[in-house]
């Protein structure tokens, strides 16, 4: 019987999560629409808000490509950022593991000729060491995450940078497009770029590859490492209370520095399977902004509650609306308008906790009375970070 | 020598004014994460305010109206940090995150919406701004911010509204069974570090250069003065100082050229990253005694006690 | 009204999600009386005392100030009303000085700048007045429990409140220290200033109350006169029954040596001084041995140090014979140490963690509930419904119900039934009782017992001395990180018992 019932409530919460994240998108977009209809009413409706809901079937198929291409690395920097969300550490570090993943494969691909899958493991233990170090100093100096995490951000745009560029004489370098050299313009690399086994002919794309059903794998391996291992069980433990953890005798330094390097590895093969599939280039001149598929993992992460599998769909709609935003016309408005939605979604997840508890108790009112022998519950004192 | 005093307290005023806010908002019990983003809101208001005011204004006007209106909109900024952590109870550092990425796209939103060539760059005048003793030209944002420097410690530990403020940080439930209104003083908090955050982002922009992209941000100096907060140990004076060391790091870029430091060779790059580099050295060593205020990060519930 | 209350609580409900923590209680307070509210843990003291400070808002019911109604909102009305409170966990601001936690809320001031100087003639008067020994520019970190309770009771002194309420005040004081307690009680009461004093301890109640309000789950019991009542009374309105406060048990039989402690000091980076010096003591197969003391006098630290939560920095440990003084917790744990922890929520139990998960917290890795990396639930399962059923631990949803929703004693019996079932050879306990009603306690030191009698060695740590005399077989006393002296509790008395916990005497290491 007590199967059953645990299934059940499982569901409920389910439900409950996926309700908190639509509310969330919808609140988003009506706010998104009030700024098309400020900056110029007369088209926020057919040439805004539509464009941006219908994302890349505006221009379908090429559209649709576009969009998976883009929603593949946004899967795994939004698997980094849930990863680290259930071991309750915030990894705001998913663009400089994600700026490291993508001179790992760059690397391999331009100057070592790799074939694609050495160049994403490459990719993978760069940003797995980039992530580790916050991590290091989470564990060994009790330094927030977060902070360090920002610096790392920063230090590592710099150093990839300044690899890449060298004051315009590095060999990764293509003075005439002020990027790395592009991979499928030269034969010497076409091992490097991951096959796409005429998914680019589908869509009558060039950068459509297998890296979506890659992530869509990588992801479902995620849930069962959290959900069905010893090793989840302690990271988890770890997360929710470390103190507990270590009086278990869980060695909470290992799994917090094992942890980060974990979602280090995750943005880095993102980063892989983005610049292996070709999408676009390395610009080593741009020193003040960090790859945004770093920070739109956060969203990611967030709009799935931290579920690997519902990381999946929610890196599908944030590129949507993103493809959908480039199409917006400039004539009538800026493109930032989709990274403004996608602003103000992390804005209200940050408290779809509060939303999940109104829902859930709209919901499921009489469902559940767990607390028979009652008594009010301890109030929790540590910081919530987002995840369970 | 003068140019490195020049830039290292340019860059300095600037981040002691954010680390200042972000000190404000610690002691009441909200880490704000979002500086960053402040800084970008406030620049992009006082700017937007420079190209909108007639020429013919006395400089002090300007000067006045500009930051006036900085602080103002970084204030209403934070407020949406405010209510999403004393009201909804939201994890601080997740909200904060969400304001930074948000500021960028509202800066850049509003900026191409201004701007004549539809790109994201505003051009202003900063001559209101400079003036200049001695043959060292300074910026208006340094008397302003050794006053605000000032202030802020008599605000903090001489006046009933800094003990308050900093019993809230500590021990709200103590400063709750005491009559003191824990919310309020987490607004004013938090609101105090819009206004000092939005300053320092409009000192950071206006003073060396006459246009500006706001697709660029501000290059992570928020988060700089984050460190420069915690090395400072949350104390006026101290942050001050970790202030003008940092900015000492970012200045020998700009003086690089002209001096024995041009032999060397290194690119911008290795300038710009010695700064961060330099935090996570220091943040390692101070570390250890840490004098953050105990209750910071922690959503205060008047139901749980 | 023919009596003359200060203050009257009529028919009080308050109630929490699930829960009616007040249900119709009445309390009234005479002027100059002191009087005890007794109650178990969780009938609902501290809440009624909340609702009176302005903290809580009830349901039902009114409260009367010298007949009239009024109306407490928050603790600004309270104070207005000269209602001042003592709270069990202080609320005193560590990282400021004993001046400003006192003005806090209160501050002298002009145009909003501090004005200290008359406070601090106020606060030094008062101290002198009522032998309240303070110094006004300690910070709070670095003064004693005794000391910052004193803290506390100027800060009522200081707001002029003529309504005093104490919550469980003398938990954290020697018996000497309840005694002054006691002594500046009764100063008060003759200045004409009403006390309410919530406790479960029935002999101080006997010693200082004129009257007692009893409550049991929330419901109220009655209220008495306490010259015409006695404990045994007083404690079956309590509780509902008769209490066998005595712990039924047979004399010890001490065998071998399990854990063997040489010497052990525990450095505190943060405090920068030893918080465990040079502790050296043996516990025996079949006995329980006590480490009484007050809160903060290396006790923890020395657990932590045992079981390897914290480095030695000195000294060895030997368990069962073999040195474990560098060994991992895990290894600890396995050679044979259990340990019911201090603090539950923060070391004892993963709250966020459905009930099978926490019950196999200590053994998840264990080759019967995992194969190749991957967790076998349904074993998980199958062992915490035996566990389950064998402690009766009841949760609403059994092994899937997530421990946060548990109540507090039968989170602790969870981690009792689990530290039980490794079968270990040593019992680390410390404070297993802490907070729980009659009930879980009696249920929670028979099976201590049965555990020793069954030929373990129990390590015990308590705060309550009624405990530590009633269930250990051996009695360390600790002051300031030492073992000040070792008593045998049936020839030794809580006064002694008290002198050394206040560090007013120390047996010798030579004169042993």
């Amino acid at each position: 019987m007590n199967k059953k019932k645990l299934s059940h409530s499982n569901l409920n919460s389910s439900i409950t999560s996926v309700l908190a994240a639509l509310l969330c998108i919808v609140i988003g977009m009506a706010v998104g629409f009030l700024v098309l209809l400020a900056i110029n009413p007369a088209h926020a409706w057919g040439d805004g808000f539509v464009r941006i809901i219908k994302g890349g079937f505006h221009d379908a198929p090429y559209g649709v490509g576009k969009e998976l291409a883009n929603a593949a690395p946004l899967i795994m920097t939004g698997l980094s950022v849930a990863f680290a969300f259930k071991t309750g550490l915030f990894n705001i570090g998913a663009a400089g593991q994600y700026t490291l993943g993508a001179y790992g494969a760059l690397y391999c691909a331009i100057m070592l000729k790799m074939p694609w899958y050495v160049c994403l493991i490459v990719a993978t233990i760069l940003g797995g060491i980039w992530g580790a170090i916050p991590g290091f100093f989470k564990a060994y100096f009790n330094i927030n995450e977060v902070i360090t995490s920002i610096m790392f951000n920063w230090i590592g745009l710099y150093l990839v940078n300044e690899l890449i560029y060298q004051n315009g004489t590095g060999p990764m370098y293509d003075v005439r497009n002020t990027r790395t050299l592009n991979l499928s313009k030269n034969a010497e690399y076409a091992q490097s770029i991951i096959p796409d086994f005429g998914l680019n002919k589908m869509f009558q794309t060039n950068s459509t590859t297998i890296a979506i059903f890659l992530a869509a794998a990588v992801a479902i391996l995620i849930w069962v490492i959290l959900n069905k291992t010893t090793f989840g069980y302690e990271l988890k433990a770890v997360g929710l209370n470390k103190s507990a953890a270590r009086y278990a005798g869980i060695n909470e330094k290992k799994n917090i520095i094992l942890s980060m390097a974990i979602a280090g590895a995750l943005a880095g093969f993102g980063a892989g399977l983005y610049y292996l599939s070709n999408v676009s280039q390395w610009n080593p001149l741009n020193s003040t902004s960090l790859p945004a598929m770093g920070f739109n993992g956060i969203s990611v992460a967030l709009l799935a509650s931290s579920n690997p599998i519902g990381t999946i769909f929610s890196a599908i709609f944030i590129s949507h609306i993103s493809v959908g935003g480039s199409f917006l016309s400039t004539k009538y408005y800026p493109t930032e308008i989709s990274d403004l939605i996608s602003g103000i979604i992390i804005y209200l997840c940050a408290f779809s906790m509060l939303f999940r508890g109104k829902i859930h108790s709209m919901l499921f009112k009489n469902a559940d009375k767990t607390n028979v022998n009652a008594e009010p519950a301890p109030a929790k004192t540590e910081t919530k970070k987002e995840g369970k | 020598m003068l140019l490195l005093i020049k830039y290292t307290l340019l860059y300095g005023i600037v981040l002691m004014l954010v680390a200042l806010g972000g000190m404000f908002s610690e002691h009441s019990g909200i880490i704000n994460i979002a500086l960053e983003g402040i800084m970008v809101i406030g620049g992009v208001a006082g700017v937007l305010t420079l190209t909108m005011l007639p020429e013919s204004l006395p400089a002090f006007a300007t000067v006045l109206i500009a930051v006036l209106a900085a602080a103002i909109a970084g204030m209403v900024y934070s407020l949406l940090l405010a209510f999403a952590s004393i009201n909804l109870k939201a994890d601080q550092t997740i909200g904060g995150t969400a304001l930074n990425l948000l500021a960028t796209a509202v800066a850049v939103v509003i900026s191409k919406n201004f701007s004549d060539s539809g790109s994201a760059k505003l051009n202003y005048s900063n001559k209101p701004f400079l003036f200049s003793i001695g043959g060292l030209e300074l910026s208006i944002f340094v008397p302003l911010g050794i006053a605000l420097l000032i202030i802020s410690y008599i605000v903090l530990y001489k006046t009933r509204f800094g003990l308050r403020l900093r019993a809230c940080g500590e021990h709200p439930q103590a400063a709750d069974s005491v009559g003191i209104n824990v919310y309020k003083m987490r607004y004013a908090g938090v609101v105090i570090s819009g206004a000092l955050g939005a300053i320092g982002g409009l000192a950071y922009i206006v003073p060396p250069v006459q246009t500006w992209n706001f697709e660029v941000g501000v290059a992570g100096a928020g988060f700089l003065a984050m460190a420069v907060m915690i090395f400072g140990q949350w104390k006026p004076f101290n942050i001050c100082g970790a202030a003008m060391f940092f900015a000492v790091f970012k200045s020998l870029a700009n003086i690089a050229d002209s001096t024995f430091l041009a032999q060397l060779h290194w690119s911008s790059n290795i300038y710009n990253m010695m700064p961060f580099v330099a935090s996570m050295v220091i943040l390692a060593f101070t570390s250890k005694n840490s004098m953050a205020p105990k209750a910071e990060g922690i959503p205060y519930d008047k139901g749980s006690r | 009204m023919a009596e003359d209350f200060v203050i009257e609580m009529l028919h009080i409900t308050k109630e929490f999600p699930g829960i009616k923590a007040n249900d119709d209680i009445t309390l009234q307070l005479r002027k100059g009386e002191v009087h005890a509210l007794l109650g178990e843990n969780g009938a609902g003291k501290s809440t009624l005392m909340s609702v009176l400070f302005g903290l809580y808002q009830p349901e039902e019911g009114k409260i009367l100030k010298n007949g009239k109604e009024v109306a407490i909102r928050n603790p600004n009305d309270a104070n207005a009303l000269g209602i001042g409170m003592v709270h069990q966990h202080f609320k005193l601001v560590e990282c400021f000085s004993v001046l400003d936690n006192i003005i806090l809320g209160v501050e002298p001031n002009k145009l909003g700048f501090l004005q200290k100087a008359e406070a601090r003639k106020k606060v030094v008067a008062l101290s002198e007045k009522y032998g309240l020994r303070v110094d006004p520019d300690a910070l709070i970190s670095d003064i004693s429990v005794g000391m910052q309770q004193r803290v506390e009771i100027l800060k009522m002194l200081y707001r002029d409140n003529e309504i005093l309420i104490f919550d469980e005040p003398t938990a954290v004081l020697t018996p000497q220290e309840i005694d002054e307690l006691m002594e500046i009680m009764r100063g008060f009461k003759k200045e004409g200033k009403s006390i309410l004093f919530i406790t479960h301890k029935l002999n101080e109640i006997m010693a200082v109350a004129d009257r007692c309000t009893v409550l049991r789950k929330g419901k109220y019991m009655g209220t008495v006169d306490i010259k015409d009542t006695t404990k045994e009374e007083l404690s079956r309105m309590m509780v509902g029954r008769d209490v066998q406060l005595q712990v039924d048990k047979k004399p010890a039989h001490p065998g071998d040596v399990v854990l063997d402690v040489e010497g052990v000091t525990i450095h505190n980076d943060q405090r920068k001084k030893d918080s465990v010096k040079d502790v050296t003591f043996q516990v025996h197969a079949g006995e329980i041995v006590c480490l009484a003391g007050i809160e903060g006098n290396g006790q923890t630290e020395l657990v932590y140090g045992l079981t390897g939560l914290e480095k030695l920095s000195g000294g060895k440990i030997t368990l069962d014979g073999k040195d474990i003084t560098r060994e991992s917790i895990r290894q600890r744990s396995k050679d044979g140490m259990s340990h019911i922890p201090e603090d539950r929520h923060k070391h004892g139990l993963v709250l966020d963690y459905s009930l099978e998960n926490n019950m196999v917290l200590q053994r998840y890795w264990q080759p019967e509930f995992q194969k190749g990396g991957f967790i076998q639930s349904d074993k998980v399962r199958e062992y915490s419904d035996k566990l389950i059923a064998q402690y009766d631990v009841r949760s609403g949803q059994g092994s899937s119900t997530i421990v946060r929703s548990m109540s507090g004693g039968n989170q602790q019996k969870a981690i009792i039934a689990r530290e039980i079932d490794k079968d270990p050879k040593l019992l680390v306990a410390v404070q297993p009782t802490r907070g729980l009603d009659v009930g879980a306690i009696e249920y929670i030191h028979r099976q201590i017992v049965a555990q020793r009698d069954k030929g373990k060695a129990v390590l015990l740590v308590s705060l309550e001395l009624d405990e530590v005399m009633n269930l250990s077989d051996r009695i360390l006393v600790m002051y300031e990180g030492e073992i000040v002296g070792e008593f045998d509790p049936k020839t030794t008395t809580v006064q002694e018992l008290g002198l050394y916990m206040a560090g007013a005497r120390k047996q010798g290491k030579e004169s042993k």
